[in-house]
């Protein structure tokens, strides 16, 4: 049979092709129905068990929506069912954003349209959930951000004290490289609110307390331990002066401390971090990294889901606010002085 | 006259499928829902009928996710940067994406390279231009400015059709003009493609290129339109979603081309080229967006979601080989 034959007879089973067809489908159907009719609520979505819902009354329903899988969120969720799960009448699950911007998008709308009481975010990009969080605003819905802000005013903002963080930051480096030297900053892809907030609060500290240290280089790491590695040897080629290194995230001044263990600089290097990961709390008891900024993330959750009790179980409107609520996390400059005082338990 | 038509079950299965999550699904049935769903799969809708273009001349276009991007930007600075006025920066914006399409085109038909490899070479290409003319990098503050020209953010309306007819009883769904957008598209890209005598062409290079060209059919124009209109829906696509992020991102439509390989092969677009329409991918861009929707509200995992995205497609792939082996659609033809 070829293309020029147009005579191909239709097939005579069709009818029943077209019952077994039907038929397929809804058996799959039913199927599938009996399948998720009872929905284990522990295995199915990550959170906490649905309690009935009912119109208009019912249990508060909230919700976060993550960056992408990653132990930061991972530990926010966490403390945020510590809260609510001794709240009563409280729904909580957790969503992912899959790292697309459109996901989070079509998940707030679904959100929205359960009618969920309160929705904390992370956003992946400042401007384009605007939007949807203005939608939120609209029907009534408190919209608590974690981390990144969105342009879009909204209930309240859970930080890790990006600004005033990297100041502290700036000032216990300078004191650690007596005074003055060479820094170079691996930073983050330009484009997202925390990045500057961590690398002006970085600069101005510097200027105010250490003057006499300058930044010497300020290259794009993306985020990552590899890229890191790569980025700091370019660095250490074109300026062997150099005595500090301060990473905008834990991954890329463990890829500092790296690159500085293969040349033998360890010593001479003063490196610092920001996040407060487990493992680089590990290479601070190691001697290796220097110093980072550590937020018990854990303590973060909490606050935001206590924050999101008050506002929920106060039914405060969300077009009740005025302003925007900033919570900046209490954080502490983790040296090899005070790093045996975060418990294990506070690590993540 | 052979069907053209890819899978005749699929429509059923997606009307039996949203009648079960009507059912079974709190808030399923909802006008919030539904324009939910419709604003949020109608580009993407989009991209599927671009994709299947590519997938009808029997090859793949895996760079709109990064068109889109390369669109979305152009907007971005267009509009930001330059303070082009609106019309131009959409013009602008459609023109780099058909060209970048073309670009893919010229990649396959000239140098003869294989579509896989020519657009994945483009994918990263594309990505990269992204990087290099972002707005967001280039001028700092910006990264946090909202768009607002109307005639990009404009594309982010919903028509109350409810209060126009008079519809009081129950809540009619506004429909977004993204939607509306995506059916104007299809109904002309299915009349291109059944009723003229590029059509014709155009599945007969796809299904049988040794004989289209026996036959006199220029392989390469066809091709070459072919993956611009790739590019032009690409374009399309990045547009209604910059209107409605009100912004554009570098990392936009990363992964996208996956997604409007699935909704098309679901929509009975066969891999080898020749069979297919554009019904099948915007019934399968829906399918998907009324299975993960109804999954999220129903509170199934996202993980979990994504597996039985994978089981529908492997579905239909299977579907689709039982229809050939009861030879009720043409297998591909030997010798090609």
């Amino acid at each position: 049979m070829t293309l020029g034959d147009r005579n191909f007879p239709l097939p005579t089973p069709r009818r029943s092709f077209f019952k077994k067809a039907a038929a397929i489908s809804a058996t799959l159907g039913a199927a599938t129905s009996a399948w998720v009719a009872e929905p284990d609520p522990q295995s199915a979505s990550v959170g906490m068990p649905a309690a009935h819902a009912a119109d208009g009354t019912g249990p508060l329903k909230m919700a976060f929506i993550q960056w992408q899988p990653h132990t930061v969120p991972a530990a926010w969720s966490k403390g945020i069912e510590e809260v609510l799960k001794d709240q009563p009448q409280t729904q909580y699950k957790l969503l992912d954003g899959q790292n697309k911007v459109e996901v989070q998008v079509s998940l707030m709308d679904a959100l929205i349209n359960e009618g969920t009481a309160v929705i904390f975010l992370q956003p992946i990009d400042s401007v384009a959930l605007a939007p949807s969080i203005n939608k939120a605003k609209r029907a009534g819905i408190s919209v608590i951000t974690l981390n990144i802000d969105a342009t879009a005013q909204h209930a309240a903002h859970v930080e890790m004290s990006h600004y005033y963080g990297a100041m502290e930051i700036a000032r216990v480096m300078g004191e650690k490289m007596g005074g003055k030297g060479e820094v170079a900053i691996l930073n983050a892809p330009p484009g997202i609110i925390i990045r500057d907030q961590r690398t002006n609060g970085f600069v101005e500290g510097l200027k105010k307390h250490h003057p006499n240290v300058k930044v010497v280089a300020d290259q794009v790491a993306d985020w990552s331990r590899k890229k890191a590695q790569d980025v700091l040897a370019t660095i250490l080629n074109a300026k062997p002066g150099l005595t500090g290194v301060y990473g905008v995230n834990d991954s890329m001044a463990l890829g500092a401390v790296d690159v500085a263990k293969e040349k033998g600089l360890l010593g001479k290097l003063v490196i610092f971090g920001n996040d407060g990961e487990k493992d680089a709390l590990e290479s601070i008891e190691n001697g290796e990294l220097t110093g980072t900024q550590y937020t018990d993330v854990y303590q973060q959750g909490r606050f935001a889901a206590s924050a999101a009790t008050v506002l929920a179980s106060g039914q405060v409107p969300a077009t009740a606010f005025k302003k925007q609520a900033h919570l900046l996390m209490p954080f502490v400059i983790a040296t090899r002085e005070n790093v045996k005082q975060i418990q294990p338990s506070q690590r993540w | 006259m052979i069907r053209r038509h890819g899978i005749s079950a699929l429509p059923i299965f997606f009307l039996v499928t949203f009648a079960f999550f009507c059912a079974v699904v709190p808030r399923f049935a909802t006008a919030g829902n539904l324009e939910a769903l419709m604003a949020g799969y109608a580009f993407i809708a989009i991209v599927a009928m671009g994709e299947s273009f590519a997938i009808l001349l029997r090859g793949v276009d895996l760079s709109v996710g990064a068109v889109m991007a390369l669109a979305g930007m152009v907007a971005f600075d267009a509009s930001l940067i330059l303070h082009l006025p609106g019309y131009l920066s959409v013009a602008l914006a459609l023109v780099v994406a058909t060209f970048a399409g073309v670009l893919n085109g010229l990649l396959i038909v000239f140098l003869r390279l294989q579509p896989f490899i020519a657009t994945l070479a483009t994918l990263a290409a594309y990505r990269g231009i992204v990087f290099a003319i972002s707005g967001r990098q280039l001028v700092p503050g910006l990264s946090t400015t909202a768009l607002d020209d109307p005639w990009i953010i404009g594309l982010e309306t919903y028509f109350d059709v409810g209060a126009t007819l008079g519809v009081e009883s129950i809540a009619v769904p506004a429909i977004p003009l993204s939607f509306l957008l995506m059916i104007v598209l299809l109904v002309l890209f299915e009349v291109l493609l059944r009723s003229t005598r590029f059509g014709r062409d155009f599945y007969a290079t796809g299904g049988n290129p040794e004989a289209a060209r026996l036959a006199g059919i220029d392989l390469r124009r066809t091709v070459l339109i072919g993956y611009a209109l790739s590019g032009f829906c690409a374009g399309v696509a990045a547009l209604l979603l910059v209107a409605r992020l009100t912004t554009s991102t570098e990392a936009l439509g990363n992964g996208m081309e996956l997604t409007a390989i699935a909704a098309a092969v679901i929509g009975g677009v066969r891999l080898n080229g020749g069979m297919g329409s554009m019904w099948g991918p915007v019934v399968g861009t829906f399918l998907l967006g009324v299975v993960l929707m109804g999954l999220t509200l129903f509170g199934i995992s996202q993980f979990v979601q994504q597996i039985l995205t994978g089981a529908v497609l492997l579905a239909a792939i299977a579907h689709s080989r039982w229809l050939q082996s009861r030879r009720l659609l043409p297998s591909a033809p030997e010798g090609s």
